[in-house]
């Protein structure tokens, strides 16, 4: 399974890289901003964006926006990351298209699987994953 | 002596009156009448008897000339006696008739009559023949028929003779009588008129005595009564009878015993008072005074008699009094006025005066009513009413009284301030016109508004609700209002709307939310990175560590778990307060809020050495399930950390009455005192002030809980056994249709 990780935060992309790469075998890409971003998920094709919400420039849903306007993102899951609160309208974002919504702090051992099942869950696994 | 006394009415005594003297001249012409035609009878009876003898005496006459006219015309054959005794004989059968008539009904002289007819027909057969045989010339026959004629006319003649002698000696006799007859029955006549007139005068008089007696006099006595009244003496005895007069007396002596008893009554009223009732003449000196003047003013009756009424006024109330007195007496009705009296000890006493003058009297009646308690409770009411002006006119709260129909009667003058508005530009208008509603809809238009009036109750009475007003024609500033019933005295309902200007308050919510959610932000982020670092030292995800860095490696990581757990619970229970939860309500399962709880728990539980038992359960509840969750897996979470290792805590679910689902999760740890059970759902509250260190709790998670299931509509509770373990449950509204659970 390769995963698009796109995030400002630097930190952030190394320790959820880490985490899925090396605890959870999988195929990462990251991306630093939102028109980064958009660049790799047409290049890469991933199997799912981890798309941070709140980033200068282009945030999230702006990007997503952008993902389900091109034919050849269109279809690529995207889960929201977010430092937001438990209240902070997960419903809206997910209203905007994305799958689902994990908060940061996530649990590093925990990712990969929380990833995984959210795509079984919505019927967006690859078999080959 | 008894006295003679008829019951008679007075119509009937008119009736006797008129009808007494009319009897009496009908039966007097009667009698007078009856007089009078035995007299005419009388008369006439004279004149017939007269008739009747004159009529026998020329019958008796004819009889003989009818022989003497036979003899000579037997002597000589003259025609001449021919023809005059044809005539007498054709007279006499008249004659007789006549004689018939004159009779009429007199038994005797019929019979006289009818004897009188046989022999006139015999003697004037006898003629007849004695004449047949003169004219055939038979001298002989006629001589000796003649003779013998003769002697029968003569028997038949005397005959006659005393039949009618018999008659007119009977009449005779009754004419004879008759001037006697006359005289009695004139003098019958005479003495009647006389004993008619004389009665007549009598029964007048009589009469006239008597309705003297029983109207008259009877009618002096309730005039006297009535003079009587007036003078306050004793009333005549009662008159008798049953007639109007009577009845006349009886009503006058029932009026004058109910005005006695009125006035015993005023008297008793005057006398028993409580407000002082006197009278004042010209000078200003009571005249009259009833027993209240002790109670109230401290003077008995006579010590007030006498003095001027000025005496007990106080004297700064003595210029406004004197006018008041003045306009008494030329006012046409009562006159009210207020002053102070000066008691006898020396106290003052608020009287309000009723003043009537009487011109008849030429004097003041006065009731002088103690008002000294209404002026306390007055001014008392006067302050009162002053005191919740101010409290009223310096709030901070905005105060508007609208009618029913939303018309703005009263504001106060924060009311002016928060709307940019003076009162009198405020008092008139719609209150939909104060509102953003004003400016999306039409407030001249009825439908608009209804539809605003029924949004501002539905929302806003008896209970705080939230809108958006305007002032300065398009400033919105956002307000909270409760609007209150209010009983007004005339009768009509009108309401209190308080209007709290949140502005500020509003700018500080904002201003918190998003200071809460930079520094959410902002310390998410390097915690995101710091427990990840942690964890895959932890794990050797960068390579083996040396055991004593493990250890303190994985000390840094549950450290930052738990600081990254304590900002959650306060981000989570700042949304809570702030009601700004968010929900997504749809059927969901209970198995499967089970299983993600599991799955959340799973491990924390395994580390504790705790086994968790999940009864399995088919219901549905109507919830949002990320949330119950979060409910459950913090309450399993508790149960783990205060279960003994090798314990097991159970997690179930049943149908309650009332379509809720009651969830339980139960322990077996050390129980949760009773005093502490009320306080258990409060922030930041542990059983044991330890208890956070050494369970890693922030004591915000039942908080977090009760908001969350009390936001679903449902109750949280618990039920302990110190030593035993704890029961902690909530209840949430069962879904309304089954859902097929895979």
């Amino acid at each position: 399974m390769k995963v698009l990780i796109t995030d400002d935060e630097e930190d952030y992309r190394t320790i959820a890289s880490t985490c899925l790469g090396l605890l959870s075998g999988h195929d990462v890409v990251e991306a630093s901003s939102g028109s980064d971003g958009l660049a790799k998920a047409a290049e890469e094709n991933p199997d799912v964006i981890l798309l941070d919400l709140v980033m200068p420039g282009m945030d999230g849903q702006e990007v997503l926006a952008n993902l389900r306007q091109n034919p050849t993102t269109r279809e690529v899951p995207v889960i929201f990351c977010t430092t937001k609160g438990m209240f902070d309208g997960f419903e809206e974002m997910k209203k905007l298209g994305a799958l689902a919504v994990i908060t940061k702090p996530f649990d590093p051992e925990r990712l990969g699987t929380q990833i995984k099942n959210i795509l079984l869950t919505a019927g967006k696994l690859r078999s080959a994953d | 002596m008894r006295r003679f006394n008829l019951d008679l009415k007075i119509s009937h005594k008119g009736f006797i009156l008129v009808l007494v003297p009319l009897v009496f001249e009908l039966v007097f012409l009667i009698v007078l009448s009856v007089l009078l035609q035995n007299a005419e009878t009388e008369v006439q009876r004279q004149v017939r008897s007269k008739a009747i003898i004159s009529q026998a005496n020329a019958l008796s006459k004819l009889f003989y000339d009818a022989g003497v006219a036979m003899g000579g015309y037997s002597i000589t054959k003259s025609p001449l006696f021919s023809d005059r005794y044809d005539k007498i004989v054709r007279q006499i059968p008249s004659d007789l008739v006549e004689l018939k008539a004159l009779v009429g009904d007199n038994e005797k002289q019929q019979a006289i009559l009818v004897r009188l007819q046989a022999i006139t027909s015999d003697g004037l057969k006898i003629l007849g023949e004695a004449k047949a045989a003169i004219d055939d010339n038979r001298v002989d026959v006629a001589q000796f028929r003649a003779r013998h004629m003769y002697k029968q006319i003569r028997q038949l003649a005397d005959q006659l003779q005393d039949e009618l002698k018999g008659l007119t000696e009977d009449e005779r006799k009754l004419e004879s009588l008759s001037p006697e007859e006359q005289n009695r029955s004139r003098t019958m006549v005479k003495v009647s008129l006389v004993i008619g007139v004389v009665l007549n005068i009598a029964i007048a008089f009589g009469l006239l005595y008597y309705f003297l007696k029983s109207i008259s006099l009877r009618l002096g006595t309730v005039t006297d009564n009535s003079f009587r009244l007036a003078r306050g003496q004793r009333l005549n005895a009662p008159l008798k009878g049953s007639d109007e007069i009577a009845h006349l007396d009886d009503a006058f002596r029932s009026m004058a015993e109910a005005l006695a008893e009125a006035s015993r009554k005023e008297r008793a009223v005057i006398e028993n008072a409580a407000d002082v009732i006197c009278s004042i003449d010209m000078d200003g000196k009571f005249v009259a005074v009833n027993p209240a003047s002790y109670d109230s003013w401290g003077y008995y009756p006579d010590e007030l008699m006498g003095r001027r009424f000025i005496e007990v006024i106080v004297p700064e109330d003595v210029p406004d009094t004197i006018r008041a007195v003045r306009s008494v007496r030329g006012a046409t009705s009562k006159v009210s006025f207020e002053n102070r009296v000066k008691k006898r000890d020396g106290a003052l006493v608020n009287v309000l005066w009723s003043a009537d003058w009487s011109e008849k009297d030429r004097a003041l009646f006065c009731v002088a009513h103690d008002i000294t308690q209404r002026k306390l409770v007055e001014d008392a009411i006067k302050a009162n009413e002053q005191r919740i002006r101010n409290i009223i006119e310096h709030m901070l709260v905005g105060l508007i009284i609208i009618t029913k129909d939303g018309k703005v009667e009263q504001v106060n003058p924060r009311t002016e301030s928060m709307f940019a508005m003076r009162s009198h530009e405020l008092m008139g208008r719609h209150i939909m016109s104060l509102f953003h509603d004003s400016t999306l809809f039409n407030v001249e238009d009825q439908n608009d508004r209804n539809a605003f009036m029924e949004t501002l109750f539905t929302k806003a009475f008896n209970r705080i609700g939230e809108f958006d007003c305007i002032k300065n024609g398009s400033e919105d500033f956002p307000v909270e209002i409760s609007l209150s019933e209010l009983t007004s005295p005339d009768g009509q309902t009108r309401y209190m709307a308080n209007i709290l200007d949140v502005s500020e308050r509003k700018e500080v919510e904002r201003m918190k939310k998003e200071f809460v959610s930079t520094v959410s932000h902002e310390l998410r982020t390097p915690l995101t990175s710091i427990r990840g670092s942690l964890t895959l030292l932890a794990v050797g995800a960068m390579g083996g560590l040396p055991d004593a860095a493990k250890k303190v490696v994985s000390i840094a990581e549950r450290n930052t778990i738990r600081l990254i757990g304590l900002i959650n619970d306060i981000l989570d229970i700042e949304k809570l307060e702030a009601g700004k939860l968010d929900m997504e309500m749809q059927d969901v399962a209970v198995s499967n809020i089970f299983e993600r709880s599991e799955q959340a728990v799973n491990t924390f539980a395994a580390n504790n050495g705790v086994t968790l038992e999940f009864v399995p359960q088919l219901n549905v509840m109507h919830a949002d399930g990320d949330r119950l969750v979060q409910v459950l897996v913090n309450l399993i979470s508790n149960a783990v950390k205060f279960s003994p290792k090798g314990a097991s805590v159970t997690i179930s679910a049943q149908e309650i009455a009332g379509n809720m689902i009651e969830v339980h999760v139960t322990d077996r740890g050390r129980g949760i005192p009773e005093t502490f059970r009320n306080r258990l759902f409060q922030r930041f509250q542990q059983v044991e002030a330890s208890d956070a260190k050494k369970k890693g709790g922030t004591g915000l998670g039942l908080a977090i809980c009760k908001g969350i299931v009390e936001q679903h509509g449902g109750t949280i509770g618990v039920e302990s056994e110190e030593g035993k373990g704890s029961t902690f449950w909530f209840r949430i509204p069962k879904a309304q249709q089954i859902i097929k659970v895979a």
